[in-house]
């Protein structure tokens, strides 16, 4: 499976979204209202469990820190239907895969986040809220 | 240029699909063939009875986090002071579209959706949110007398043709939905206006007429363009499954 020119356009879209200040709109709930654009997260750990589920696929990765202590981060992605309308399979992440993973805390300061992209072991980037934005049809006018 | 980025992004996400989605296969994107934003060109199908053909799936529609975002030219929302309250009274966490309840009429989730047209009837399969359809009366018969439903999600739908677009005309919502994730409300005295006119065979134009005396001091349209992807399927969306989100929004504006 080659992802390079997936891989460039993902960063591309996602560079894009940091520069309009684009977070994702999420579908049936606004991201402000749940996750905080000021609390920015970067772990890398080993995927516990993968949820291919709705309204939300999620990941749960096991992150060490230097004293070996384990955390278990839950990471909110797109819905199923949108990854794998944008080329995501159910191998591009599978339980027991390193991966390091970026997006924004929840408010509630629980160890949940609204994920931005995944970055696999082998290094391809690949976005987290493909196509979750909102609809936002234009008027007629 | 940021314009123009901003243009592309508000693109993308009207059609449900990532900028990342839309690598072509030749250079080894693994997105599965034939799915995609490129709505099919050419004239407006039609049936064999002459009337357009509005069959197929469809992305696009009203903004689900703030409809005035879609007002047509020169429309207003003017809110009633107890909507106007209601509203400003509404918390995130409350939304019913974010509890996994439907998102009634006009709201639409950014998901496909589907029309369904018959003689009989026209239906609408929602992928997301919730996973229903709306089902409109083609059959020439009057809305079903009050005595007989009660208040819905969807409301009593009758369609009727206006030359080429389609006029459906619903009554008979609760009050229970809202109109985006900012809260617009609305009373049960809700009756919708919906013309949908397929411009092409790629385009399908929608404008609907809001009117509620419950709830805005006049009736006001929204619009917006929705367009056909014939290569693309509904996908299963339970959004009752694994919803944690709800127990996790904390803030009182959205």
């Amino acid at each position: 499976m080659r992802l390079t020119m997936q891989v460039k356009l993902g960063v591309v879209a996602a560079g894009l979204g940091l520069l309009l200040g684009a977070l994702p709109a999420v579908a049936h709930h606004s991201f402000a209202a749940e996750y905080d654009e000021k609390k920015p997260v970067k772990v890398t750990g080993i995927v516990r469990k993968v949820e291919w589920t709705n309204p939300h696929s999620r990941m749960y990765v096991d992150v060490k820190d230097d004293n070996g202590t384990v955390t278990v981060w839950n990471f909110e992605f797109g819905s199923p239907n949108h990854l794998f309308r944008a080329g995501w399979s159910r191998n591009t992440v599978k339980e027991g895969d390193q991966i390091t993973v970026e997006g924004w805390a929840a408010k509630d300061g629980t160890h949940l986040a609204q994920t931005r992209q995944v970055i696999l072991a082998d290094g391809r980037k690949v976005p987290g809220f493909a196509g979750g934005g909102d609809s936002g049809g234009a008027p007629n006018q | 240029m940021r314009t123009r980025f901003a243009c592309l992004m508000i693109v993308a996400s009207a059609l449900g699909v990532s900028v990342w989605a839309q690598e072509p296969a030749a250079a080894g994107a693994s997105a599965p063939a034939g799915r995609g934003p490129a709505a099919p060109a050419g004239p407006t199908p039609r049936l064999a009875d002459g009337k357009p053909d509005l069959n197929g799936l469809l992305n696009g529609g009203p903004s689900s986090q703030d409809i005035s975002l879609n007002l047509m030219a020169g429309e207003q929302i003017v809110l009633t002071p107890a909507a106007d309250k209601l509203m400003k009274g509404r918390r995130p966490k409350d939304d019913p579209e974010a509890n996994c309840l439907p998102a009634g009429v006009p709201r639409m989730a950014p998901y496909p959706w589907r029309i369904v047209q018959q003689a009989t009837h026209v239906f609408i399969l929602f992928e997301a949110n919730i996973h229903s359809y709306r089902q409109i009366f083609m059959d020439g018969r009057p809305h079903t007398p009050e005595a007989n439903r009660w208040p819905s999600w969807y409301g009593d739908s009758v369609g009727t043709w206006d030359g080429d677009t389609l006029v459906v005309d619903t009554v008979g919502f609760n009050d229970r939905f809202w109109f985006d994730a900012k809260g617009h409300p609305h009373t049960d005295q809700l009756h919708t206006i919906e013309r949908y006119t397929r411009k092409d065979r790629g385009t399908l134009v929608v404008e609907t007429t809001i009117i509620d005396p419950g709830a805005y001091n006049k009736p006001f349209k929204i619009g917006y363009t929705a367009r056909y992807a014939p290569k693309d399927d509904l996908m299963e969306y339970i959004c009752a499954e694994n919803n944690q989100d709800v127990t996790h929004i904390t803030t009182s504006t959205p």
